[in-house]
């Protein structure tokens, strides 16, 4: 914001005080009352939001813990059963596999889209024609819903019929079943995440890399480092702050991602692509066991914070450098 | 754009003593080097773009049984006409627009307590936020069922708009608060010094500068509340209360799906946040998001 456009709005600001009337010298109220008042404003300005979040975001929260330690579904509570549900849901083999393949899915959505989106935001910086342009055009993977995204991605891909399967075919790679095959869904299902995603780490890494001071590399170029090591030694330590904040964005975006993988495979085929949280989902909407279905969002929850927390605990550790 | 200049004052300051004839052999590898660049980001664009360029020319081609030729708007006209799509539309238009505007209205001044607050109620405040984010939806959405289920707002467009709200909040909060912070608060100390209260500085001063704040936090909410699909999967049941996410799931035959009118709803669907975003892009900021939550 300009100094100009503060400077305007205070001097309307100090115009509306004296059309009311005088204003009360400096002082006129005591200092504590008017501190105390103050606290009383900033309480109500978040009281609305403080309603929204304990209804809409605690209580289902701790309802749904409470829910987890019962045997019940949608319409009754069930009994009180303590932690078998955990217990029973850590032991069996689908919880494993869904872990597993989330974590596959996170790691590589989380470093697939940073490094796509960390070279592009490189690329971009140099001098291309109308790179502006592009900038906003790389990121409409992420502005458009990933209902249409993944209609159209099936489109491409579902069936022998379609366009990728076809051009594979006549590179010679045969028939190549995209969503039929375990394996190659699993392979499908992540690309199509760092598709969908690498526009954030590019914006991320775009404004990281702005604000690098161009003199660092200039110096960096006069003293005979090359690019690779400039990359390494200035870019990446420069911009790992920014790094940091955007894994631990990314590991929730990934780790919490339902439609993504849902209206792309639908967890198939024979649950090779079901995450955690689609075998949440399927659990008590399919199923309708809600405990067994809370217990695993929650332990996958659990994970996540831990994870989010040690990333986090990295920022500091960077601040403070 | 800033960025675009950001080799100049390395190749000007490399340059100093060179002759003049180097420094045009330079310049002209450098030209050649920009439009090479420019192939290869057509090349990029071109193929990461693909996907949405083939919703685009699908809703152009004539449909399933259509006796249509080359290129036709007949996918439009018949989903409008013979399908729910325009109802479809109205609804998720004002699940969303109704998102938007409560969330703002209700984030702006909590994040001013975010970012003008010192107190330790303050701090547990932000870190309620930051629990908050980390949880899955799935999980809350099983409570709300039920809940909602009780008090007749599931199948309800007002339920989905709450739980939209609800799940745009910890993130609101943290935009505007981060835009307050880049206004200084000597501003609103000098008005309270003249007599104004918290409350009309809060609109006066703070509000008025904060249009790009605001914009950003309203696209935040607006993407979000259009582009779900889990909470309105779970809680939409009938033709008439679906939003486009939903109705477009209708459309998919187990034997034959008409790719014509699938991609036809499609670009109906995705329209609105490519407008928003074509016009506001400069406004589109995820930095502010990951900027704030390692602020504080």
């Amino acid at each position: 914001m300009s100094t100009e456009s503060v400077a305007g709005a205070l001097k309307k600001a100090r115009r509306g005080v004296g059309v009311a009337g005088p204003g009360r010298s400096p002082g006129a109220r005591p200092a504590k009352k008017r501190k105390n008042s103050h606290a009383r404003v900033l309480l109500l300005f978040a009281l609305p939001s403080l309603i929204l979040l304990v209804l809409l975001n605690l209580y289902p929260v701790i309802y749904a813990g409470l829910q987890s330690l019962r045997n019940g579904d949608l319409i009754s509570a069930g009994d009180f059963v303590g932690f078998s549900n955990y217990i029973n849901v850590v032991q069996t083999p689908e919880f494993w596999h869904s872990a597993w393949f989330t974590l596959v899915f996170t790691v590589t959505g989380v470093f697939g889209s940073w490094a796509v989106g960390l070279g592009l935001a490189l690329f971009l910086r140099t001098r291309i024609p109308a790179n502006g342009l592009f900038k906003v055009l790389l990121l409409l993977p992420w502005v458009v819903p990933v209902v249409v995204s993944a209609t159209s991605w099936n489109w491409l891909v579902a069936t022998p019929q379609s366009p990728l399967p076809i051009l594979f075919d006549a590179l010679g790679f045969g028939n190549v079943l995209f969503l039929a095959d375990p394996v190659l869904a699993q392979v499908t299902v992540c690309v199509f995440k760092v598709w969908v995603s690498f526009p954030f780490m590019m914006m991320m890494m775009s404004s990281a890399l702005a604000s690098v001071d161009i003199n660092v590399y200039e110096a960096s170029k006069v003293d005979g480092a090359s690019s690779w090591q400039t990359f390494t030694q200035i870019t990446l330590p420069i911009i790992s702050r920014s790094t940091y904040i955007s894994w631990i964005l990314m590991t929730i975006f990934c780790v919490n991602d339902f439609p993504t993988i849902f209206l792309l495979t639908g967890g198939g085929p024979v649950n090779a692509t079901r995450s955690l949280v689609v075998l949440a989902y399927s659990t008590v909407f399919q199923n309708f066991q809600t405990g067994p279905g809370v217990a695993i969002a929650f332990i996958m929850t659990l994970v996540l914070v831990v994870i989010a927390t040690m990333l986090y605990r990295q920022i500091r550790k960077v601040n403070i450098e | 754009m800033s960025t675009d200049t950001t080799d100049v004052p390395i190749t000007g300051k490399l340059q100093v003593g060179v002759t003049s004839g180097k420094r045009r052999t330079l310049s002209q590898t450098e030209h050649r080097g920009k439009w090479w660049r420019l192939v290869i980001i057509l090349i990029i664009t071109g193929v990461v773009l693909a996907p949405i360029i083939a919703v685009f020319v699908l809703s152009l081609q004539p449909s399933l049984g259509s006796t249509a030729t080359g290129w036709t708007l007949e996918n439009f006209s018949l989903v409008f006409s013979q399908t729910n799509v325009g109802t479809w539309l109205k609804n998720s238009l004002g699940v969303t627009l109704v998102t938007v505007v409560v969330a703002v209205a209700v984030a702006a001044p909590a994040g001013y307590v975010l970012s003008r607050g010192r107190s330790r109620a303050v701090s547990g405040y932000s870190l309620i936020l930051f629990i908050v984010q980390s949880l899955p939806v799935v999980t809350a959405v099983i409570p709300l069922f039920i809940l909602f289920a009780q008090i007749g707002l599931v199948d309800n467009l007002a339920g989905v708009t709450i739980i939209y709200v609800g799940s745009t909040m910890s993130v609101a909060v943290w935009m505007m608060a981060a835009y307050f912070d880049s206004i200084p608060i000597t501003l609103e100390e000098a008005a309270w010094m003249d007599g104004t209260s918290v409350f009309g500085s809060f609109t006066r001063i703070v509000l008025r500068n904060s249009l790009p704040g605001i914009l950003s936090t309203a696209i935040f909410s607006f993407l979000l509340a259009w582009n779900d699909y889990l909470v309105a999967v779970v809680f939409l049941r009938s033709d008439d209360n679906y939003t486009l996410q939903i109705g477009l799931q209708t459309f998919f035959q187990q034997n034959q799906t008409n790719w014509g009118l699938v991609m036809a709803v499609a670009v109906v669907m995705m329209a609105p946040p490519i407008i928003l975003f074509s016009v506001l892009n400069k406004y589109f900021s995820v930095g502010g998001i990951g900027g704030s939550l390692a602020g504080r």
